[in-house]
């Protein structure tokens, strides 16, 4: 077996089969998985599902049949809708909280639409909803049901762009949303690999077993070892992770229907990878770089904040660039290797990307991951000799 | 083929000349003293041959040519800096250390053991190599070193941390391995080993080679100027050609004139007719000539 395959699985299984790693993997969709059901919990035990009364005073609505539900979902319920003969027995019902409000549909609705609400509390807008659907779909019952479900149900509105085949459904926000989560998992990943790997590269400063090493197999087979094993350690967490966001994302479609529609394809997994790997990348000969020539870890982890903190920037402007996703600050971070990774995919989701601006970023992306493997090859050479004492960047630089 | 041919290699960091035009030269089967101070430039030397630095000028030859991946597997190397993985158990980081050697799983896992267990290090392995005793850890050393037999063993300050049984134990390792016909460079300042083991030395200071030969030349190259006497009777007051004589336990050392040769002294006393026990050129010990060689600062061309 080639001894770069050695290095990587001695890396690899190092950390993989530790207790430490495994209660970090499962801890944070099991922390996810609690919040999300507390949350679920807390909505449904808030919601109040007694019915709403309403009180006929056009005497348009006399046989007025409940209309079958159309939203469906684990979570979706709807309330009843009853009749009342006057406007005391509904007070009556309500002051007995049997029903949560009464509508009173006036004398004049059909010139000019007037209904009035009386409740305790606010009520639910799906409730207004469904009351407006209920007069609907009964002042339409003669219409043929095709013109009836278009008029109920409105226009499916799909932005397309010119130039691409990009669309945007008009009715879900939750593609952005995905992309944050997309981007927070990537972050955790990096710096649990970044981490790994630091920490691989002091210890073998520390201690001491780069000589030993250095006369078994080539530098370069050893760092591309420890550089894939450790990253591989980020990747399976990040794949993991995305399996269980998947597992979450089918309930989450069980849950809420609406979810179906969000405009997510194959363009936007790809963008990610790609900008993604070779974000990790660099990071990871990065910190490589800054575990070699650094001479202890805890020095190497002041450092190596410098590196992974940059990533964050775009959430903390998140408001501009949703505001002016095309705008100059949004377009800077695209071109900016730490702040592209997260940008970039968040920008898809708001605009149409300009083919050349992905082209341009994603280019510089790993030409930055081409360098950072460059110098760190060079600070790792240079470095790892060096016992107890640093190396600077003019020395990583100097031509010898 | 030499196992090892040094050629006049030079190596300079910033301003400080580290190795000056050294050339020296390990034959197959020896045991080979590479000495020097604290400072001379022996471990820059290995590095270099071991093709860890690359020299400024000169070159070197190992194994018959220049350094390669599969040769690396032939050559054993203990550095002066020990160093192992502290956060793994000893058996899981001999193993890895073995197989980095290019041994096969099963034979690395094999002779693991096997040399575990003769350096009493078996019941211990599955500790933390941190939680083990210096010793130990120096024998683990060893093992990495002897693991995977290799050719050429290139050992830095071998005996260092060592108790005198474990001390005996890596000597008779040493020479056993020199018997199977395996080439051994011993980088030591410690003389009396050398004295005991080495076949033939280098002794380098400042940089620069002030020594180097069989130990048994430059032990009689650094003598005659005195002479150890074990008479049967007294010996005359005076005895021409020597200067001074000092008693020493049962005889006499002499100290000779200039140009007094101790062939010269023997044939005196065997004209004056006076019983002689036992008469020896005294030899000076490796630490006498390296003490001499270090602070006088004289190059061998």
């Amino acid at each position: 077996m080639n001894k770069f395959w050695i290095v990587f699985s001695h890396e690899y299984l190092r950390h993989v089969k530790r207790k430490r790693f495994i209660l970090g993997l499962i801890s944070i969709p099991l922390f996810m998985a609690v919040i999300m059901g507390v949350s679920i919990l807390a909505a449904a035990l808030s919601e109040d599902n007694r019915p709403v009364g309403f009180i006929d005073q056009s005497g348009l609505f006399k046989d007025a049949q409940p209309q079958p539900a159309k939203r469906s979902g684990l979570f979706v319920t709807h309330v009843k809708i009853v009749p009342f003969a006057n406007e005391t027995e509904a007070r009556n019902a309500l002051d007995d909280g049997e029903i949560q409000a009464f509508y009173i549909i006036q004398p004049d609705y059909y010139a000019t639409g007037n209904v009035k609400m009386i409740a305790q509390d606010s009520v639910d807008s799906d409730i207004h909803r469904d009351f407006s659907e209920y007069l609907l779909a009964h002042l339409l019952k003669n219409e043929n049901p095709t013109i009836r479900t278009r008029i109920l149900e409105g226009p499916e509105l799909v932005l397309r762009t010119f130039d691409s085949d990009q669309q945007f459904n008009s009715r879900n926000p939750f593609g952005f949303l995905i992309a944050i989560f997309s981007g927070v998992i990537f972050m955790l990943a990096v710096n649990t690999s970044g981490g790994y790997l630091l920490q691989a590269v002091v210890e073998e400063k520390e201690n001491r077993t780069m000589e030993v090493v250095l006369t078994s197999l080539s530098t370069d087979q050893f760092m591309a070892g420890k550089i894939f094993g450790n990253l591989s350690v980020g990747l399976t967490q990040l794949l993991f992770w995305l399996l269980m966001a998947g597992v979450a994302a089918l309930f989450a479609l069980r849950a809420f229907p609406d979810l179906r529609d969000v405009g997510i394809g194959f363009s936007f997994f790809s963008l990610m990878a790609l900008t993604f790997l070779p974000a990790f990348v660099m990071i990871a000969a990065l910190m490589t770089m800054v575990g070699s020539t650094a001479t202890e870890s805890r020095e190497a982890q002041q450092i190596a904040g410098l590196f992974s903190l940059p990533i964050a920037i775009p959430f903390w402007f998140i408001a501009a660039i949703m505001e002016n996703p095309n705008g100059p600050l949004a377009i800077g971070f695209s071109f900016f290797p730490f702040t592209a990774p997260m940008t970039l995919p968040l920008r898809s989701m708001l605009t149409n990307l300009p083919a050349w601006q992905v082209g341009l970023s994603i280019g510089i992306l790993i030409l930055a991951a081409a360098a950072s493997i460059w110098l760190a090859s060079r600070a790792f050479r240079l470095g790892m000799l060096r016992y107890g004492k640093k190396l600077t960047l003019a020395e990583i630089l100097r031509p010898r | 083929m030499s196992s090892i041919k040094v050629n006049q290699i030079s190596k300079r960091f910033g301003n400080q000349q580290a190795v000056d035009r050294v050339s020296f030269e390990v034959e197959p089967g020896e045991i080979f003293g590479l000495l020097g101070p604290n400072g001379a430039g022996k471990t820059t030397s290995i590095r270099i041959i071991l093709d860890i630095f690359k020299p400024d000028s000169g070159e070197v030859e190992i194994l018959g040519g220049k350094m390669t991946d599969e040769k690396k597997n032939q050559i054993g190397y203990l550095p002066e800096e020990r160093g192992l993985y502290q956060d793994i158990t000893l058996e899981v980081c001999l193993n890895y250390l073995a197989r980095l050697k290019g041994l096969k799983p099963a034979e690395a896992a094999a002779r693991v053991e096997q040399m575990m267990k003769r350096f009493d290090l078996y019941d211990h392995r599955k500790k933390k190599v941190k939680e083990l005793s210096k010793g130990m850890q120096q024998k683990a050393q060893l093992i990495i070193t002897l693991v995977h037999d290799p050719q050429l063993v290139i050992i830095d300050e071998p005996f260092s941390a060592l108790d005198p049984v474990n001390t005996q134990m890596v000597k008779d390792l040493l020479r056993e391995e020199r018997d199977k016909g395996k080439t051994i460079v011993m980088c030591t300042h410690q003389m009396h080993q050398v004295e005991e083991l080495c076949d033939r030395l280098v002794l380098i200071n400042h940089g620069k080679v002030m020594l180097y030969g069989k130990l048994s030349d430059i032990r009689r190259q650094y003598s005659g100027q005195e002479v150890i006497v074990h008479p049967l009777n007294e010996l005359p007051a005076q005895i021409p050609g020597v200067s001074r004589i000092d008693r020493d336990n049962s005889g006499y050392i002499l100290h000779l004139a200039d140009q007094t040769t101790p062939q010269a002294i023997l044939k005196n006393l065997v004209e004056q007719g006076i019983p002689l026990e036992r008469f020896e050129v005294a030899l000076p010990t490796l630490d006498e000539i390296f003490i001499q060689v270090v602070t006088s600062r004289g190059e061998v061309s």
